[in-house]
């Protein structure tokens, strides 16, 4: 480490070089937020960037339209029970393959991760023929199974790369100790990857939330979460309405964000120690 | 509470067509510091799982105080196992760690307390009950491991390898201070290791296991002065073995393959192909010719100083050559590589074994 920060370096110019690309590769990043949400609180009747004039109408009217509470809540209902059957399935899975040592763990994670690789629209379009077979058009059930399809695979990474340096003997070690199966699971290697297993639901969540595509094709109107309900103001009314919700789902989003960031350290936190030859 | 009786009966192992673990018997006393000494795949590991329980017998039964205990999980047998990376709880203290047991049995929590107490300061950790395991050395790991293991009074302590990631003088310490806490606890240990040197020093017995079967079971002196054959005799120290020529034995003069007549104090007839051994330690080296029972000259071909001895190989014919080891006198000449030499040893020193 010490031998890379005393290498030398290009000059005084090229390091402002480099320092003017960084800055504006992350303004590329940031760009689309530095537009919404001035977008939000601008006081024009429709979307114009830069807007005329300031205020927070377009969040009063946001507010003030059952129709957006319908669809947040709609999103919750989706995505909170998609959350947890990701969870569960997702580390049932990872624990699966983990632990076996039979040849057909590669391809089994190979597919459980494909979700992830696939367009949404061809998930979707496979999707649907299966939920309406099932009669759940409609239902919530059609868009809960749909994120999940996507959301398994999130936990799945996140657990699996939990239990990448994960010791099974350590569940050995605790059943000799007097801990029945079930007990060894629980009380040791649950602990260990469970931090793992919530950052991989809340991204699970955070997917569900933001996510059109499937919606589209999987909710109805009674269903209709709220990425859908934005898709469909787009396309008629191009109010500022859309802009103080997108701010507000952008909020959201960070706040999960930093959760992550939060879980992610405890995760390390509780890695296994790797220092078991040192004096 | 005092260590058990361990007995194996007729216990066998195998996977589909692959033999793992040919019959084996075996006692063990109670209180007794038994060693399974082998090389890599010699089974021993396997053996001290099937009394863990993680490996299922495929027949014959293992006995604990009196009890049969091959049918019951792991987490009924009540047997303490220390393991090679000592497999601590990473996420619980050094207390927890040792706790846990306890809390499994369901014990009250200052009954806990107090038992992880003492335990920690049977095995001079007491100060470092609030760390985490990764926060200990190795050392000091391996004492928590012992600790957990031991806390709830099993009749028996398995260790497999308990000593294998640390360095060799860490490794020394250790040894004592196991031997020390088996004194303690008082309870039964079987102790798989690949360390001849380890099993010698700390094993009240020993078995010596090779592919599968126990090759022979004794003190570790006895194993080393009356090998029952040549993978013991090789495996157990250091051994000069030479094949013998078939059917050429005559009384106290027997004859190797490489074209050296021997005379030996026991004679013993052995079925199929059999080895001369002589220890390195029981040849004696001089410059001039000497007598003895066995005697022949050389020259020496290679010459290494270890710690407090000398190693010699020294050529006795193209065919053969011996390993003498002679104790290095602080400023003795060192024989020059390619000096004569004579070696002689006495005829009690020479064992006739099976291959």
């Amino acid at each position: 480490m010490s031998l890379m920060n005393d290498a030398p370096r290009g000059g005084r110019s090229g390091r402002l070089l480099l320092a003017a690309y960084a800055v504006l590769v992350v303004l590329f990043l940031i760009l689309p937020i530095l537009v919404v949400v001035p977008l939000s609180a601008s006081s024009d009747a429709y979307l114009r960037f830069p807007p005329g004039g300031w205020g927070l109408r377009w969040y009063q009217a946001a507010f003030n339209e059952p129709r957006w509470w319908r669809a947040t809540w709609n999103s919750v209902l989706i995505g909170a029970p998609v959350a947890a059957i990701s969870a569960v399935v997702g580390t049932c899975a990872a624990l699966a393959i983990a632990r076996s040592r039979a040849g057909w763990t590669r391809p089994a994670a190979v597919l459980v991760t494909a979700p992830m690789m696939l367009p949404h629209v061809i998930l979707a379009i496979g999707l649907y023929p299966i939920v309406v077979d099932l009669r759940l058009t409609g239902t919530f059930w059609a868009p809960i199974l749909g994120h999940s399809v996507v959301g398994i695979p999130l936990v799945f990474v996140a657990v699996s790369a939990a239990l990448r340096n994960y010791d099974f003997q350590l569940e050995l070690a605790a059943m000799t100790l007097g801990a029945n199966q079930w007990r060894a699971f629980s009380k040791v290697t649950l602990p260990m990857i469970a931090p793992s297993a919530v950052t991989g639901a809340v991204l699970a969540f955070a997917t569900s939330f933001d996510e059109l595509m499937l919606s589209l094709f999987l909710t109805g109107p009674r269903t209709e979460t709220l990425p859908r309900l934005i898709w469909d103001q787009l396309a008629y009314a191009l109010t500022p309405t859309v802009a103080a919700i997108a701010t507000l789902v952008l909020a959201l989003s960070l706040a999960i964000l930093v959760l992550v960031f939060v879980l992610h350290r405890f995760a390390a936190a509780s890695e296994p120690s790797t220092s078991g030859s040192q004096p | 509470m005092r260590g058990a009786a361990l007995e194996f009966r007729d216990v066998a192992k195998s996977y589909g067509e692959l033999s793992v673990l040919q019959p084996t018997s075996l006692h063990i006393e109670p209180g007794e510091f038994f060693a399974l000494l082998g090389p890599s795949g010699s089974g021993k590991s396997t053996l001290l799982g099937t009394v863990a329980g993680f490996v299922p017998l495929s027949s014959g039964s293992i006995v604990l105080d009196g009890q049969a205990i091959n049918s019951r999980p792991p987490h009924k047998r009540n047997i303490g196992m220390v393991f090679q990376n000592y497999s601590l709880f990473p996420f619980r203290t050094v207390a927890q760690n040792v706790a846990f047991p306890l809390e499994m049995r369901g014990a009250s929590k200052q009954e806990a307390q107090a038992k992880v107490e003492a335990m920690l300061a049977m095995v001079q950790l007491g100060h470092l009950g609030d760390r985490l395991p990764k926060q200990l050395s190795g050392g000091q790991q391996q004492r928590v491991a012992l600790a957990r293991a031991a806390v709830y009074d099993p009749p028996l302590l398995l260790m497999d390898e308990p000593l294998g990631a640390l360095d060799k003088k860490l490794r020394e310490g250790m040894q004592d201070e196991i031997k020390a806490f088996h004194r303690k606890v008082g309870s039964t240990v079987l102790y798989v290791t690949h360390d001849q040197e380890e099993a010698a020093a700390m094993a009240d017995r020993m078995a010596i296991m090779n592919r599968g079967r126990l090759e022979q079971v004794g003190t570790p002196r006895e194993l080393y002065d009356e090998p029952r054959n040549a993978f013991v005799a090789n495996f157990l120290g250091e051994a000069n073995l030479f094949r013998l020529r078939d059917g050429a034995s005559s009384g106290a003069l027997v004859e190797t393959q490489s074209g050296l007549s021997l005379k030996t104090g026991h004679v013993a007839a052995h079925p199929g192909p059999c080895f001369a051994c002589v220890r390195p330690e029981n040849i004696q080296l001089s410059e001039g010719s000497a007598a003895s029972d066995n005697s022949f000259s050389g020259g020496i071909e290679d010459a290494v100083h270890l710690a407090g001895v000398v190693k010699y190989r020294i050529r006795l014919n193209p065919n053969c050559s011996v390993i003498v080891r002679a104790a290095s006198e602080r400023g003795a000449r060192l024989h020059d590589l390619g000096e004569t030499v004579s070696v002689t040893w006495k005829a009690k020193d020479t064992l006739i074994i099976p291959e």
